[in-house]
């Protein structure tokens, strides 16, 4: 642990207290614009370059998104300056990368044209990069960066291709020119285009197959960064898919095609089920959590598809509103919880300097405040009532379901199938969690590291408690946040909002009303289910007073007359057994036992397990991919002599056959 | 200067300035390359000069101007200097032979000429046949740099490369901007500049010649 001068940590709280207030006034706009009236906000930049107005707007979608940026900022910057000040490395360049990031991030989220949005984007990038490689700096962290470096950025080729291709056509930069030409676009340029772009926003939001250097940049952030990067940044890259998907590239009337729709469904359902299927056999804390951010991008993707389906044009149609109203709610929430589990993990990791759950245990008295808070998020993460995570989840269900029975035929089934698909999910996610918290917080320390654990300071228990906030909030009054997504949805879908269609009375309901029939069967009441709860525990409190016969008596567990020891506790490993077992396929376990033995062979002085999983993704494309540009690398060398003359023959050649080809008779 | 009698020394000058290419590639001694281009760069000047009296553009005589004081005095001057200070064998040491770059040549010229027949608008009266001649300078040039091995004979196929865009340029949009015009000589000059340093610094320190680095190829 590192003592930096007072002076070093005064300049650290201030940055941070900028970035909050930064953060408020940015959310405040935002409520301006979602829920004040105040219609599009727009901002013309300081001309920058000769070809292109540089310029900010607000409308409905941005400030949803901006939302979601400033919620999550505010918490780490409050939880941000005893974090670093426990133990980081340079933290002033930290302080300033995050400043920067956030900045780029709602950058992103208000650019009014092209050129904003990019040099945003790749601020954003580069911002997050050194936040990456700064805090620890070893060997594997430096790989994690190069990685994501390199993932981003064949991600921002894509996105260039696309804006280049319609700025070219609508002679500038800004949103209004590009919506002009894409509106121009023969059917299958502008599917070409729209895959062009869900590859780019993809790479950026973690959705399989592109999802690889996820696990590994994210945990290797500083914890308040993890948190901005898995809660927030993807769903930037997210915004970056409803923007072009809705708005720019969407035909000027009639549905979306359906091909987009099919695609962002597949897509959004392959990344549920596979991030939440890693996720269960991580036992790194942190990179758990950044599995389970690609099982939720595919949950939020999973509601857009559904709503790409559904849209019919400009006109209204209750249930695509219901699924993208489920969707953009799924990305406020992830953000709200996945924040406040990273910020937990980051509580933990500072106080015992480990990330791996198997060399912790024992928390929950050590470590109160960020125990019970850690259990909210992980309560909202497995999308039980009456949290947050239970409603967007919920809804998605509800249009999922109707949708498909709405829909019929092939698309009927493909929603079924991302149904079940996601109730599956969702159970994984609760037994993934069970495992996380049971494992860190429960039972006996398993380390020196995890027996001396303190609780964290004051503001980082304040960072979290701002996210556990959101998500109660956002979970028993879901009526409130439907009017947060009036502004969006409409803007992209036109017709209804989702307040007039999801609510039926007041705050209470989750339901459908002036939907297609049906829509009541599946209502839920999220306060009443809460209420009931709340009776049930009250109910069970009461009865844990009722006299007893017999005495109370506290003794420690029989083991057979031996010593009980930490190491008899259920371990992370033996928990996912299971799990292991039943889905084999998709991990391929791997698994070896050394055994040291004595002078006979009989005597076992010590056994040594390791085990693994891999990530079919990784192992099927990405070893693949490597192996062949290696060969073709290898190939090229041969025609690489070091000659002078003879790279200048290649240039004359290639003048030659250029000339050839476009001056054609 | 009537137009006829402009088109008609431009076609004048065109050949005299492809034949001068032509004498470069045939060169078997490094001085008389230079001396090539030296000549070929006057007569860029000259056509420049009579463009500038066709068109009655006075930035055509300011480049003709620069060309003559850079390119055919300066710059064959400063090659001269250095192949005297490393005192190498003056011989040219082709990586093909002579004659067979003659023969690449003949069909890189009846190349341009086919290829600009398809670029009609772009002829203009008064130019003639002066973007075929162009091309195959600039070609011609390129020809050069690829087909010899030592570093001062390269420089020349630049030098002869850049007459052809110059040329190229006059021709096809009656002279670019003074200011680009002037931004590609520096280009040279530089290029000339560095290229000679490295010559002299690598011959006088390793004692060897640039082609010979790819020796240090891993």
């Amino acid at each position: 642990m590192e003592v930096h001068k007072p002076s070093l940590r005064g300049a650290v709280w201030l940055a941070h207290l900028l970035i909050l207030g930064g953060a408020s006034a940015g959310a405040t706009l935002a409520l301006r614009v979602l829920i004040g009236g105040a219609g599009t906000l727009s901002l013309t930049l300081p001309r920058l370059f000769p070809f292109a107005e540089m310029s900010l707007s607000m409308d409905g979608l941005s400030a949803f998104f901006l939302l979601v940026v400033t919620l999550v900022t505010a918490a780490a910057a409050l939880y941000g300056p005893s974090y670093l000040g426990a133990h980081a490395k340079a933290p002033l360049v930290q302080t300033f990368a995050l400043g920067g990031f956030v900045a780029c991030m709602a950058g992103v989220c208000c650019a009014g044209d092209g050129l904003t949005f990019l040099l945003a984007w790749e601020g954003m990038t580069l911002a997050s990069y050194v936040l990456v490689i700064i805090d620890t700096r070893n060997e594997e962290n430096t790989r994690a960066g190069l990685l994501y470096l390199v993932m981003a950025h064949a991600g921002t080729a894509a996105l260039l291709v696309v804006f280049l291709t319609l700025s070219a056509r609508g002679q500038g930069f800004d949103f209004a020119a590009l919506r002009t030409a894409a509106r121009t676009l023969q059917e299958p340029t502008r599917t070409v285009l729209f895959m062009l772009a869900l590859v780019g926003f993809g790479a950026k939001a973690g959705v399989v197959p592109l999802h690889v250097w996820l696990p590994k940049a994210h945990p290797a952030a500083p914890s308040h960064a993890s948190a901005l990067m898995s809660g927030v940044m993807l769903k930037v890259a997210l915004y970056g898919i409803f923007r072009l998907g809705f708005d720019i590239l969407a035909p000027a009337d009639g549905p979306l095609p359906a091909s987009w729709g099919w695609t962002v469904l597949i897509v959004g359902t392959v990344s549920a089920v596979m991030g939440v299927l890693l996720a269960l056999q991580q036992h790194d804390l942190k990179r758990l959590l950044a599995f389970h951010s690609v099982e939720n991008v595919g949950i939020i993707l999973i509601g857009a598809g559904l709503a790409m389906l559904l849209s019919r044009g400009r006109g209204a149609e209750p249930l695509a509103v219901l699924a993208l109203a489920a969707s953009l709610l799924h990305t406020l929430n992830h953000a709200a919880f996945k924040g406040l589990l990273f910020l937990g993990a980051g509580s933990v990791l500072s106080r015992t300097g480990v990330r791996n759950m198997e060399e912790l245990g024992g928390l929950a008295r050590r470590m109160p405040w960020t125990t019970w808070l850690f259990l909210l998020g992980a309560v909202a993460i497995s999308a039980l009532p009456p949290l947050n995570g239970f409603v967007s989840e919920w809804m998605t269900f509800q249009a999922l379901l109707l949708g498909g029975a709405k829909l019929g035929g092939a698309s009927g089934l493909l929603a079924g199938v991302a149904a079940s698909m996601l109730a599956l999910t969702g159970g994984l996610a609760a037994a993934c969690f069970a495992k996380a918290f049971g494992v860190t917080f429960l039972g006996r320390p398993r380390s020196v590291h995890a027996e001396h654990a303190t609780e964290s300071p004051a503001p980082m228990i304040a960072g979290m408690l701002l996210l556990a906030g959101a998500c109660v909030a956002l979970g028993l009054l879901p009526g409130y946040a439907m009017r947060l997504l009036d502004g969006p949805t409409q803007e992209l879908l036109g017709g209804l909002g989702p307040s007039a269609v999801v609510t039926a009375r007041g705050p209470l309901v989750l339901s459908g009303n002036g939907a297609a029939s049906g829509l009541e069967a599946t209502s839920i009441s999220v306060t009443a289910v809460a209420a009931l709860l709340a009776l049930l525990a009250a109910v069970a409190w009461v009865l844990r007073g009722w006299p007893r016969r017999a005495p109370r008596r506290l003794a420690p567990t029989w083991t057979c007359g031996m010593l009980p020891s930490s190491r008899f506790d259920y371990t992370a490993t033996a928990f996912a057994k299971p799990l292991r077992l039943i889905f084999a396929a998709v991990y391929r376990p791997r698994r070896a036992i050394a055994r040291e033995t004595g002078p006979s062979p009989y005597v076992v002085r010590r056994l040594g397990y390791t085990g693994e999983v891999v990530d079919l993704a990784e192992t099927m494309l990405y070893t693949r991919l490597k192996r062949w540009i290696t060969a073709t690398a290898q190939g090229i060398r041969a025609y690489s002599t070091g000659r002078i003359h003879g790279y200048i023959a290649f240039v004359l050649v290639t003048l030659v056959l250029a000339l050839l080809f476009f001056a054609r008779v | 200067m009537s137009v006829d009698l402009a088109t008609r020394l431009i076609d004048v000058l065109g050949g005299l300035l492809l034949f001068s290419t032509l004498l470069i590639l045939a060169a078997g001694q490094l001085f008389r390359a230079i001396y090539a281009v030296a000549v070929q760069s006057v007569f860029l000047a000259i056509a420049g000069a009579v463009l500038g009296a066709a068109t009655g553009n006075p930035d055509l005589w300011i480049i003709a101007g620069i060309t003559i004081v850079v390119k055919a005095i300066l710059l064959p001057w400063l090659l001269i200097w250095v192949v005297r200070r490393i005192q190498i064998p003056r011989e040219i040491e082709p990586v093909i032979p002579i004659n067979a770059t003659l023969g690449l040549a003949a069909g890189i010229v009846v190349l341009a000429f086919r290829l600009s027949a398809s670029l009609g608008p772009v002829r203009q009266a008064i130019t003639g046949n002066a973007l075929p001649v162009g091309i195959a300078l600039i070609l011609l040039g390129v020809l050069v740099m690829a087909s010899r091995r030592k570093a001062l004979v390269q420089m020349v196929g630049l030098f002869a490369s850049d007459n052809g865009i110059f040329f190229t340029g006059m021709a096809v949009s009656q002279g670019m901007p003074l200011i680009i015009e002037i931004g590609v000589i520096l280009d040279v000059v530089l290029g000339a500049l560095v290229m000679g340093i490295l010559v002299l610094r690598v011959r006088s320190s390793v004692d060897t010649d640039i082609a010979d680095l790819e020796d240090l190829r891993g």
